[in-house]
């Protein structure tokens, strides 16, 4: 019994180190999971569209991974309605026509 | 010499009776009419005057990549259906025109509101100004008095008035734009020129990133990247394509040939 307040607060130092190793979707390439709350495809529109002018010294997978990211996040953008469903597809687009062709770019040589 | 000058005549003449094919002979605007954007999508259809947008002003403040990139206004005229709704939800002009945000230390002035009165009609008319007799807030004379000079177009090097520090053009709106990484900017090049005698073209990405970034221009205005991978021509640029969709409306227009056509042409003997 004496011993359980410190189980407990052992779990809750584990589980802040778990958190804290977690990256952060500003530098990760690998794609986020399909379902996103709002909160989240909110970061991962800004961390995929944070790097557009990265584009030309990315390399071929990273290029393709953020297409693909691209591509996840217009089906969390498109449930959106009005103005702000208008504004982000077109910005989303922009960022995705980008990557696409620099790809194409890429592969061509 | 005789002959730079025989066919620099002959691509304005090439540019004038392109223009004049259209059935419609337009004047050049005047130095404050340069760059003005005409909207009515919806202006008309609900009672008000359209809007008349002056380039000139906004891109004294804002980098171009700001308004068409973070704030996704289309790179032409009506392009964008910019409705009353979208700026009172805080989009497009309403990022800026909602009476809330401060721009240089002065608050900008609201745009559409749902309920307006008789007294807001001045604050409508000062963008729903076409064949209006509204006075400017800003009167482009003085604005630009101390900017330098340049030929033709608005009469403003802004390239140099930003280098001058006369301007400081915000590239960043805090909840609008996305936080990016410094841009790698891309080597200048040359662009040989289709005649012969006539100078190449030497272009620089970095005059054009600091103010565009790179989606803004590829792929939609310049698909190809690699040099060479895709053929302009004068006549597609004059129409309005490539170059064109800024070096005919808000950028120096391309009448201006020595701002692009640099590179000095290397005379060969004959043998």
């Amino acid at each position: 019994m004496k011993a359980w307040p410190v189980v407990q607060a052992a779990t809750l130092l584990l589980a802040f180190l778990a958190a804290s190793a977690a990256p952060d979707p500003r530098e990760s390439i690998l794609p986020f999971s399909i379902s996103m709350a709002q909160e989240d495809w909110e970061k991962e529109f800004q961390a995929v569209c944070s790097r557009t002018d990265d584009a030309m010294i990315l390399t071929v997978q990273e290029l393709r991974i953020l297409v693909q990211r691209c591509d996840e996040l217009k089906t969390s953008i498109d449930r959106l309605e009005g103005s702000r469903r208008k504004v982000l597809l077109k910005r989303l687009q922009m960022c995705r026509d980008l990557y696409a062709f620099t790809l194409d770019t890429k592969e061509r040589d | 010499m005789a002959r730079f000058f025989v066919v620099v005549a002959l691509i304005v003449a090439v540019a004038v009776t392109a223009e004049a094919q259209t059935g419609v002979k337009k004047r050049r605007p005047l130095p404050y009419e340069y760059g003005r954007v005409i909207l009515n999508n919806y202006s008309e259809k609900a009672g008000f005057a359209p809007v008349v947008f002056e380039h000139w002003l906004h891109r004294s403040k804002f980098t171009c990549r700001l308004c068409h990139v973070d704030i996704a206004f289309a790179m032409k005229a009506g392009g964008t259906s910019v409705s009353a709704s979208d700026n009172m939800s805080g989009y497009y002009c309403g990022t800026c025109h909602n009476g809330k945000t401060s721009i240089g230390g002065e608050k900008v002035f609201a745009s559409c509101s749902k309920k307006y009165s008789s007294d807001d009609m001045t604050r409508c008319n000062r963008c729903h100004s076409l064949g209006k007799n509204v006075k400017p807030q800003y009167d482009f004379a003085a604005f630009t008095q101390r900017f330098p000079k340049e030929r033709f177009g608005n009469g403003v090097d802004w390239e140099k008035a930003e280098n001058d520090g006369l301007i400081k053009p915000l590239d960043f709106l805090e909840g609008v734009s996305v936080s990016r990484k410094p841009l790698a900017v891309q080597k200048d090049f040359a662009l040989d020129a289709k005649l012969e005698s006539m100078p190449a073209i030497i272009f620089s990405h970095r005059k054009h990133t600091v103010w565009n970034g790179c989606e803004l221009c590829h792929p939609e205005i310049f698909t190809g990247v690699k040099k060479g991978a895709t053929k302009y021509s004068m006549v597609e640029i004059f129409d309005g394509k490539y170059c064109g969709v800024c070096h005919r409306t808000v950028a120096f227009p391309l009448i201006d040939c020595q701002r692009c056509h640099t590179r000095p042409v290397e005379w060969h003997k004959p043998a």
